[in-house]
């Protein structure tokens, strides 16, 4: 596969005057862990004994081939319907155990244990409970007793830029300290199954996942170690409001996606994007990495024709998705585990992080490293 | 704004045109003129008044193609200055702005590569084409890639494994070239060319010309994906604002 030439772009960048500030917080490791099974569509259609054309149709060309998924044991072939009580429990056990492995996964290349952490912040969007997830695995794992902690609820797939953004701000203002982020979704506990085609569009597209980040700063951390987190941009679309949302289905949670929405996300992606680079003195076509968020074949097309990104600057964004589905605020996150690993990054080299979701929301991070 | 080494600039209300401009080397291409190729690039595409860039040579050399005492005898060889080379034409085929290529004489190798990149192509009749870098040993770069779709596999073959050279009237029944012409009539026929392209409406250029290019590549379904994205675009653009309120105007809203 084509390897794009980053050279030119560090000229570029150089002629540009961009410049990173020598210090600023940089994500030293990244953990994912899923569900133990394995899903593929087929395979969810036949649970779902879903025999209706358009809706076999919406699960088979969503470009997504497998998800993980926390699915209960079949009855005579088919999936039994869930009470509110046992999605709330399983978003709480699916949460502990993956959310619990992702943070191992993250913190075991360092050498690290719960116990290092300074300060812990856990977001989800797929199940309510309180006290919050922090407390739950600060019990399970062994944190200490005194560290610092935020639970997100609610905010949905853009919710790993914002999550990041507290951990970074944490971590600027506590020069040293470790902070972790927990992105952890467990969609399966918002499945409604009640035959209609806008809850098949919600189940055929969404995935279980969990992703932790460490962040720190401290000015002996080099490149090598991971990028440095620059800046952020926000964009809300407050007329899409009702665009994604829950409703309540009788005594359940049930995701809502309007049929326009990818297209008005790719309408102003432009916005925060143009705003993020521009004041970095940046254009597109000269950032080397894009992590943009697995949120729908769609949305991946509207944003791939609104700022001129080839299916090549997307190939995780589009390998999560077929691999994953939608993993709503943690996919951002399997994407930067998945360039990561691919070794073409370089010192110098600038990324783009863009993850949308409700509110209507696009939200947009500048890493350097 | 526009001071280059190796090209001539000219700007003429909203059209750019760049002269490939080494008169002591046949407008041979090097490193320098790749920079300033990229850079020209680069400035058109931030001029929001600019809607056309010509590339042109001199009435008797377009480009003689690769400059080859770019490369050190003694030194070991590596692939990144080609590597540029495949950047700035891949810049300059994805450009905001409509392109033209305006040939004259001798056009070899990277020459015809940049033609190839243009949305328009024309020549004056005595233009001469060739790649001749295989029967010299090496790659004709890119147009490996794009040659092909512009004239299909054997003609593609024909011209690249034998490096003949063909004039400017067969490169036009090929499908290389939009139009050719005689030399008294060339400055006529680049400017009925330009305005052949406008009005510019950069959204719609930009879309239509990348759905076409994936036209050879994508599958049906995710083409359909991609258009339905574009299009969106579109009639989202103020351009097809304007063209919907005066529909509905004649309409008697």
């Amino acid at each position: 596969m084509y390897k794009p030439i980053s050279s030119l772009n560090h000229d570029w960048r150089q002629k540009a005057g961009f410049t990173v500030p020598e210090v600023a917080p940089r994500i030293l490791s990244v953990g994912t862990a899923t569900p133990p099974c394995k899903y593929t569509q087929e395979e969810v259609l036949e649970l779902f004994q879903e025999s209706s054309p358009k809706i076999r149709s919406v699960f088979l060309g969503g470009h997504i081939q497998s998800r993980y998924l926390y699915l209960p044991e079949p009855v005579d072939g088919a999936l039994p319907q869930e009470s509110n009580q046992q999605l709330l429990d399983k978003h709480l056990n699916g949460a502990l155990e993956i959310g619990g492995q992702a943070i191992e996964e993250c913190l075991r290349p360092l050498g690290l244990e719960p116990y290092d952490v300074d300060f812990f912040c856990a977001l989800s969007t797929t199940g309510f409970l309180c006290p919050g997830i922090t407390a739950h695995l600060i019990k399970k794992m062994g944190f200490r007793e005194s560290v610092r902690r935020v639970d997100i609820l609610g905010m949905g797939c853009n919710a790993g830029v914002n999550g990041l953004q507290t951990v970074t701000s944490y971590a600027a203002a506590n020069p040293g300290k470790l902070g972790l982020l927990l992105c952890v979704e467990i969609c399966s506990a918002a499945y409604v199954d009640n035959r209609s085609l806008s809850t098949a569009v919600v189940n055929s597209l969404f995935g279980d996942g969990a992703a932790a980040v460490l962040v720190r700063q401290d000015p002996a951390d080099t490149w090598q170690q991971g990028p440095r987190v620059i800046d952020f941009e926000s964009h809300i679309i407050p007329e899409a409001l009702r665009a994604m949302r829950y409703d309540l289905d009788n005594t359940k949670l049930s995701f809502f996606l309007e049929r326009d929405i990818p297209y008005v996300i790719g309408a102003n992606v432009e916005k925060p994007v143009g705003r993020l680079l521009g004041r970095h003195g940046l254009k597109g076509k000269y950032v080397d990495h894009w992590i943009v968020h697995s949120g729908g074949k769609k949305v991946i097309d509207a944003i791939e024709y609104n700022i001129g990104l080839t299916n090549y600057d997307m190939r995780h964004t589009l390998g999560i998705l077929r691999n994953y589905g939608n993993l709503s605020s943690g996919s951002i996150l399997f994407s930067y585990k998945e360039l990561t690993r691919e070794g073409l990054i370089r010192s110098g080299d600038v990324g783009v992080v863009i993850a949308m979701g409700p509110g209507t929301s696009i939200e947009t991070a500048l890493v350097a490293w | 704004m526009y001071q280059y080494k190796t090209l001539k600039v000219k700007r003429d209300g909203n059209v750019v045109t760049a002269f490939l401009d080494r008169p002591d080397g046949r407008n041979a291409i090097n490193m320098q003129m790749v920079r300033d190729l990229s850079d020209l690039i680069d400035k058109v595409e931030d001029a929001s008044d600019v809607a056309v860039l010509v590339l042109r040579g001199n009435a008797d050399v377009f480009t003689c193609g690769i400059d080859l005492r770019d490369f050190p005898v003694e030194k070991p060889r590596d692939i990144y200055g080609l590597q540029k080379w495949e950047r700035m034409c891949r810049d300059l085929e994805r450009m905001n702005k409509f392109t033209v290529a305006a040939v004259q004489g001798e056009c070899t190798g990277g020459g015809l590569q940049l033609a190839l990149l243009c949305d328009a192509r024309i020549a004056e009749s005595h233009a001469v084409f060739r790649l001749d870098e295989v029967e010299k040993g090496f790659l004709p770069g890119m147009a490996t890639f794009r040659l092909a779709k512009y004239i299909g596999l054997g003609r593609a073959k024909n011209l690249i494994l034998t490096g003949r050279s063909i004039r400017a009237a067969e490169a036009r029944d090929w499908g290389i070239l939009d139009q050719v012409c005689d030399q008294a009539e060339f400055e006529d026929l680049l400017t009925r060319t330009i305005e052949s392209l406008l009005p510019f409406h950069p959204v719609a250029l930009e879309m239509a010309r990348r759905l076409l290019m994936e036209s050879f590549s994508a599958s049906y379904d995710d083409f359909l994906g991609h258009y339905l994205a574009a299009q969106h675009r579109c009639i989202h653009s103020e351009a097809f604002r304007r063209l919907v309120e005066e529909a509905g105007g004649k309409q008697g809203g």
